[in-house]
This record gives structure tokens, C-alpha cells and sequence, in this order.
């Protein structure tokens, strides 16, 4: 073999070796005594416990509701569409184009099932004169917000049966609107219009009647349509067109029912009601060693009502100041703000709620954060109407208690 | 840390794979004391001839004696049980890469890389269960380390008269170790880790010398004094504790906390080898060969600090080591004549600093190499083993297979004079 070869052979089966070496590794037993890492648990008691009530905000539910249901009054519905249309962009300063000529506008609703029991008359407003903004998703309350400031009754309708294909059938809400309206919405002295509007019954119901909100996952959500023609030329127009605008925020303003007393008498959350609770876990000056960490800080809640329930989601924050937990209280607003930096969300499973309140305490711990307690909410995608109570304090053998597994060097 | 740091300790972390032995666990574990294949092969610790007449590839002052410069690699795989725990272990490894450039028979330099030592371990503790507010929570521990030193070398060889030299080396040592305590709970790992950097030197006075020599024999002398340059400090990065969520054994965005925090400490100290070695060799008709080794080694560190699984280091060693040698002839007409033996016995015995308890290696070692073509290449095979003793309760059997590669190629060749 030529040497130089033979010496690039046995090079490259050295580098070979250096690449691919390997090992297999076993553990070796070892005893357990001194060997740094250690598992500790420790439980903490629920010292302080109230539950309270605040206007309820539907800003985030799947439905927007009309009527009554078991006490609750859906006074209206306020609706905020995209000031951008869904396709190319188009602002409604775009129907000042002289070659576009927009003839009609459609606000239009998807009813929440696709039969159609009992039908009833609906009304619609809007704000021409609420300027950019008109209420907020999140924070409007039948408390916080004046129907008054909606114009008078720009369009009425009932619902009607639409086809989505040859099967299949869906109901809608649609509400016509003329040039008056589309005018003012395509007014450019009007900057950044708040293009919202109110939804209501026409004349009192005590049926409920649900529709798709812009929340609903898979949903249809509601839909503001403009109908317009283009004008190819001095004697030729184009056949109507449309552009859609989407809802971009909606909720429905519901007036709660009396408060019972077993919302005031456990831990209650609703959401239709407004009800919220407080915990207080005395954690004393418990410290957590220098590099520890918590496995699981479960505050664990057990359902105080008979029937089984699963799948209820409920989200926890720590309140950044001194809680009341004197008493039942109803606020106008929620006086407790949320640290939502370490807010956690858990669901109840056969009746047990366990929120694991791991990063918080672990602030606590580390002398980082004060306990001042943790607020308990519904979650959002609940049903708005069930109110879920939990054994507080005065139960014997299911109260609240914080149960934490905290590994440390 | 700069990339280049990260890097190097990336390259020194993924280059050292020895097999953990039990005592990689013990502060900055075993040091090592022979590199090349040919010196394991018998035994010894780099002193004496072993690679070929009057030639130790780890001996600076003999490297005069090479007929040709070498670029020498030596790969081993280490197999290592624990006879009490029923636990075997292997894994594989390069021992040494050198090159090695003999001047005029009188002078020679070299450098070479090699890891000292290995912090390679893996322990776990039994799964106990426990009870928490009718929660069943199960954990055991787990520590795992990997890394070690590494040690970049320049020697040369100067002669002294014409029947001794010197030789001279500069160690820069370097790399890092990573280590990771873990507690394993209900499957979920939470995880420390610890990361080690490294730097210091050390330098080495080599000497070979003829005694004595007629016609039937020759005797050689060996000795090595070697002291720390500057002891070994670095950094150690110590991470917060994490729950490996996802349990992909590095710290990600699945996992929790969001991110951890690292301290960094400075670690002086830590490590400052300090050695003398004797050695004599009997070279008889037909390149027969006998010879003994002393070493006493002694780490001077001052920091005794370092913290692994164990809480005790080594702070001595004394080796005791014989072997014989037959060389091989290069051009022999034979193949079997080209052949070289060895066999070596060996002893060390190492000092434990705090608990001051002893563990006694005993070891053979057989090996063979083969020359081949005109420039003295040659192929080592060494096979090692033997025990490992500590407290009369541990034993550990090691086994070592090595294979080195020796190119030989001519550089500064001695010109004849013209006629």
C-alpha cells in the first residue's frame, strides 16, 4: 500500500475514533445520608375567608344575551366593529370616493342554535355623537355606562332563517341601515369613530335569546356589512359589492338577580352575579432556603353543592393591598387589584378546585411579595349564569388549606 | 462568559469520557499519570523506555533517542464495576495526542494535549415514598458529573553530557466540569447545576541518564521532579434549582421559573500537583528490558472547598511499579521481531485529605506494538487492569483497552558530511 495512503487511513480511523467514542453509563447506588437536594412539605392554614360582589362584566363570554333567565335582566348589548374592513383594509373614508357608491349597510347576528322557537323584535342605536370611544369590553357595567348617550332607534328586525348550504340552516339577526348612517360613519371630521352600536329587544321579553359574541371559539362572529357599487364609467356600474367589518369588542350589560345567602355564606364566584371571593393563607414568616423551589403550593377549595360539577375554570390572583374579609360587601367597582403578573387558572374536577400557587409563594418565601391574600374569579368562558360555591371556614372537615412541596439544596 | 469560554468549555466538557469511577467523586477525582498507549502497556508512569530503546513518549528527556518525529494519538476504552453494587460502566475516550520532534539525536520538543483527570460519576439513591396529606410523593436523588482538567504541554529535551539530558515542560492546565445534583420527584427532575472552570500550570524537570554499560548490559536512570506553576483557580457558576418540566436535562423555556439566576464565585487554589519520580531500567542483550518506578505526588491546594457528592478529596498518592519490556527491532526480517512487549505491575496508594482513609489500586498491564514501514511507524495495544480498594468495604475493578497510533516521519535528519 502506498504510504501516504496508509497514513491517511490510519489518520482518518484515529479522528474516527475521537468522533464517534462513547460511553454507557449506570448509576452507582449511593446511601442517602448527607447528600445534598432535600424534599420538605409544609401546609399552611386558611385563616380568612369572604366573599363579595361587584357589577357583573360579560365583556368576555362566548354569547351575547337578550331577555330574561332566573332572575338575571339582559338590559342590551353594545357591539364595536373594526374601523378596517376584512378583506383589503378599506377604512369608511373609502365610500368618499366619488366613483363608490355605498347604498346600505347590514349589522347582523348568528342566533345561538339554527331552529328558531320563538322569534321577537330587536332594535338598534348607535353613537354618532360618542366620539372614538364609546365603552370598554372589560370594564362597562349596567352601573357604569348611560344607554342614553345611543342615538334613537336606527334599524329594527327579527331574526330569519338563512341557508348555509342545501342542508343546513342558520339563524340570523340582520339590521338594515340606509346612507344616513353610512354618511356619518364616513364623515372624516369624525377621527378614529367609534363605529359602535347597541343591541336590545324591542319590547320586554322573559325569554332568552343567546347570539354568537366575537369571543366565541368557531363561532360567527358579529358582522357589520356595506353593500356598494363602483362606477367603471361615466354610464357603467359595477354590480353591488360588500365589505365586511368584524367585531372587534362586544358584551351584554346584565342587571344580577337578588343576592342569596348561600352566595353570602360560602366562597361563591359568578360571573353573571358579580361574585368574587377573598382567601387568606397564613403562611407566618415561613421562608423558603436559598435556591428552593416549590414543587406545588395547592390551595385546595371543595364544592359545597350536591351535584357533581367538572370543568368549571376559576383564575386566581394575589391582591396588592390590605383585603376586607369582615363581611359580605357589594362595590360599585372591584376595590382589589389583581397582581396579574402571578394569576394562575385551574378547573374544578369532580367538585375540588386545587389552584397551585407556586410562583407567588415562592415570592412570599423569599420575602419578595406581602400576602395580602388571593382573589378567586370565574373564568371567562364559563357558563355567566352558574354560580359555584366552596366550603369557607365555617366547614369542619372541608375547609380551604395550602398544601406546599418545596425541594431545596 | 465569553462564547469563547462557553466554547472551550463545551470542547473540554464533550472531549473527556472516561468511565466514572467512584473516586471521579472525590474533589477533583483521580489524576492520571500515564498518557500514551506504549506507557500502559507496561504499567508505568512515563519515566522509563517503554515505546522504544531508551525512548518514554512521556518522558521529555529521552525523546533525543527517536530516530524519527512522531505524531502519536492514544484512544482507550475504560470499563469500570463496582463489585458490591453490581454496576458496570464504559465508555471510551482519546488518552493523548502528541507530536514529538527528535534534533540531531542530542535535542527535541514536543507538545502534546491529554486530560488529567476525569469528574465523570453518576450516582442515585434508593426511591423512598412518602406520604403527604394523602398525597404519595416519591423521590430518590440523582448526581451526575462530567469534565475535567485537560493539559496542554511544551517540553524539550537539552542534552547534559553525553550520557544524560534533560528535559524540560510547561503544563498549561485548563478546561472545566459541569456537575448536577437532582431530585427526582414523582418523575419530575428538579435540577442544580454547577458549572467549573479552570486554569493553571504546572512545570516539569525530567532527567535520563546512563549509569552503567557493557556488553551485556545497560543501565539506565530516570527522574522527574514536577511542581505547580500556578495552582489551579477558576469560576464556578452556580445555578438556581429548576424543574425540569419537559425533562430534556437543560434549562429551557418549558421549564420552571421562567429563568434562573447564576452566582459566580471565584475558586482559587483548588488544585497544585506537586510530584517526584524515580525510575530505573536494566537493558540487556536482545533490547530486553527490566525496570522499577517510584512516585510520591502530592496536591498542595490550599482550597479544600470543592464540593462533589462526597465530602473528601485526595491529597496523595505513592506509586510503586515494575514491569518488563522487549523492543521490537524496525527492518527485522521477522514480523514477529518487529513485535515489542510489555508487561507491568503497579500499586498506588492514595490518601484521602479529610477522613485520612487509604484506597489501594493494584494493576497489570500487558501491551504490545508493532513497527511497520521505513519510518518507524508503529501500532500500541495496551490492556490494564485491576482494583480499586477504599476503606476494606469498596471495591472497584477497572479494565482498560487502549490502541495508539505513532506516525514516524524525518525532520531534522542528520546530514553525513561530505566526502
Amino acid at each position: 500500500m502506498n504510504k501516504s495512503y496508509f497514513n491517511l487511513a490510519v489518520g482518518l480511523c484515529l479522528m474516527g475514533t475521537l468522533i464517534f467514542s462513547a460511553c454507557e453509563e449506570a448509576a452507582v447506588p449511593v446511601e442517602d445520608s448527607g447528600i445534598p437536594m432535600k424534599l420538605d412539605t409544609i401546609s399552611f392554614p386558611v385563616i380568612q375567608t369572604v366573599t363579595y360582589q361587584v357589577p357583573p362584566e360579560l365583556g368576555g363570554t362566548d354569547y351575547l344575551y337578550f331577555g330574561e333567565k332566573e332572575g338575571y335582566k339582559y338590559l342590551y348589548n353594545l357591539i364595536r366593529f373594526d374601523s378596517l374592513n376584512t378583506t383589503n383594509l378599506f377604512t369608511f373614508d373609502r365610500y368618499n370616493d366619488s366613483l363608490i357608491v355605498a347604498d346600505s349597510m347590514r349589522l347582523s347576528l348568528r342566533f345561538s342554535v339554527d331552529s328558531l322557537d320563538e322569534n321577537a323584535e330587536f332594535q338598534l342605536r348607535y353613537f354618532p355623537d360618542g366620539g372614538d370611544s364609546v365603552f370598554n369590553e372589560t370594564m362597562t357595567h349596567y352601573l357604569n355606562f348611560d344607554r342614553n348617550t345611543a342615538s334613537p332607534v336606527i334599524s329594527s328586525a327579527k331574526m330569519v332563517t338563512d341557508s348555509i348550504d342545501t342542508v343546513s340552516t342558520k339563524i340570523m339577526l340582520n339590521f338594515l341601515m340606509d346612507t344616513t348612517i353610512i354618511n356619518v360613519m364616513k364623515d372624516t371630521s369624525h377621527i378614529n369613530f367609534n363605529h359602535s352600536f347597541l343591541v336590545e329587544l324591542k319590547n320586554n321579553s322573559t325569554s332568552e335569546f343567546k347570539f354568537h359574541s366575537s369571543n366565541k371559539s368557531e363561532g360567527e362572529s358579529p358582522k357589520l356589512t356595506v353593500f356598494y357599487r363602483k362606477l367603471l364609467s361615466d354610464s357603467v356600474v359595477s354590480d353591488t359589492s360588500e365589505h365586511d367589518f368584524v367585531a372587534i369588542q362586544d358584551l351584554s350589560v346584565v342587571e344580577p338577580p337578588a343576592i342569596t345567602l348561600d352566595d353570602t355564606s360560602s366562597l361563591a364566584v359568578s360571573i353573571g352575579k358579580g361574585l368574587r371571593s377573598l382567601v387568606k393563607v397564613d403562611m407566618g414568616e415561613w421562608v423558603l432556603p436559598s435556591k428552593g423551589i416549590i414543587s406545588s403550593a395547592e390551595l385546595i377549595y371543595t364544592r359545597s353543592q350536591s351535584d357533581t360539577l367538572t370543568g368549571y375554570a376559576v383564575s386566581s390572583f394575589p391582591i396588592t393591598g390590605t383585603g376586607d374579609y369582615s363581611i359580605f360587601k357589594t362595590y360599585d367597582s372591584d376595590p382589589y387589584t389583581n397582581d396579574t403578573e402571578f394569576g394562575v387558572s385551574s378547573s374544578v374536577v369532580e367538585n375540588i378546585l386545587k389552584i397551585n400557587y407556586r410562583k407567588i409563594s415562592t415570592e412570599i418565601g423569599r420575602g419578595k411579595k406581602v400576602n395580602y391574600g388571593f382573589k378567586i374569579i370565574p373564568g371567562m368562558n364559563n357558563d355567566p349564569f352558574t354560580t359555584v360555591l366552596f366550603h369557607n371556614l365555617n366547614s369542619d372537615d372541608s375547609y380551604p388549606i395550602m398544601r406546599v412541596i418545596y425541594v431545596h439544596p | 462568559m465569553s462564547i469563547r469560554k462557553i466554547l472551550l468549555m463545551t470542547v473540554s466538557v464533550s472531549t473527556i469520557m472516561f468511565s466514572q469511577s467512584v473516586f471521579n467523586a472525590y474533589g477533583l477525582g483521580l489524576s492520571r499519570t500515564s498518557f500514551h498507549t506504549s506507557v500502559n502497556g507496561a504499567g508505568s508512569i512515563g519515566l522509563v523506555p517503554t515505546f522504544h530503546p531508551g525512548v518514554s513518549m512521556d518522558n521529555p528527556a529521552t525523546w533525543p533517542g527517536l530516530k524519527f518525529t512522531y505524531v502519536s494519538g492514544s484512544f482507550s476504552n475504560q470499563a469500570h464495576g463496582l463489585n458490591n453494587a453490581g454496576v458496570t460502566n464504559q465508555s471510551a475516550g482519546f488518552n493523548n495526542i502528541q507530536f514529538v520532534v527528535p534534533i540531531k539525536e542530542r535535542f527535541g520538543f514536543g507538545i502534546s494535549l491529554k486530560p488529567l483527570n476525569s469528574h465523570n460519576a453518576f450516582f442515585s439513591t434508593d426511591t423512598v415514598s412518602m406520604d403527604f396529606e394523602g398525597k404519595t410523593l416519591r423521590s430518590n436523588k440523582e448526581f451526575r458529573s462530567g469534565g475535567g482538567i485537560m493539559s496542554g504541554s511544551f517540553g524539550i529535551a537539552l542534552p547534559l553530557n553525553q550520557h544524560m539530558g534533560i528535559g524540560l515542560s510547561y503544563n498549561a492546565l485548563f478546561g472545566s466540569s459541569r456537575d448536577e445534583h437532582s431530585m427526582v420527584l414523582n418523575d419530575t427532575y428538579y435540577r442544580l447545576f454547577n458549572v467549573r472552570t479552570y486554569s493553571g500550570s504546572t512545570f516539569s524537570v525530567d532527567f535520563a541518564g546512563r549509569l552503567f554499560k557493557n556488553d551485556k548490559m545497560m543501565l539506565l536512570t530516570f527522574a522527574r521532579v514536577s511542581m505547580t506553576n500556578k495552582p489551579v483557580s477558576g469560576s464556578l457558576y452556580q445555578f438556581d434549582l429548576f424543574e425540569d418540566t419537559n425533562n430534556n436535562y437543560s434549562f429551557d423555556t418549558g421549564d420552571y421559573p421562567s429563568e434562573v439566576d447564576v452566582d459566580t464565585i471565584d475558586v482559587t487554589n483548588i488544585y497544585a500537583p506537586n510530584s517526584f519520580s524515580f525510575g530505573i531500567n536494566a537493558n540487556f542483550k536482545n533490547d530486553f528490558n527490566i525496570f522499577g518506578e517510584f512516585e510520591l505526588w502530592n496536591d498542595e491546594a490550599t482550597n479544600m472547598s470543592f464540593a462533589s457528592i462526597h465530602r473528601d478529596q485526595i491529597g496523595s498518592k505513592t506509586h510503586v511499579g515494575s514491569g518488563l519490556v522487549r523492543f521490537g527491532r524496525m527492518g527485522a526480517r521477522n514480523w514477529q521481531d518487529r513485535l515489542t512487549f510489555r508487561l507491568g505491575l503497579h500499586r498506588d496508594t492514595y490518601q484521602f485529605i479529610y477522613s485520612g482513609k487509604s484506597l489501594i489500586e493494584n494493576g497489570i498491564s500487558v501491551g504490545f506494538g508493532f513497527k511497520f514501514a521505513a519510518t518507524g511507524n508503529q501500532i500500541d495495544f495496551s490492556f490494564r487492569n485491576g482494583s480499586r480498594t477504599f476503606d476494606e468495604t469498596q471495591k472497584e475493578i477497572f479494565r482498560e483497552v487502549t490502541v495508539g497510533v505513532s506516525l514516524g516521519d524525518i525532520w531534522f535528519l542528520r546530514r553525513r558530511g561530505k566526502q
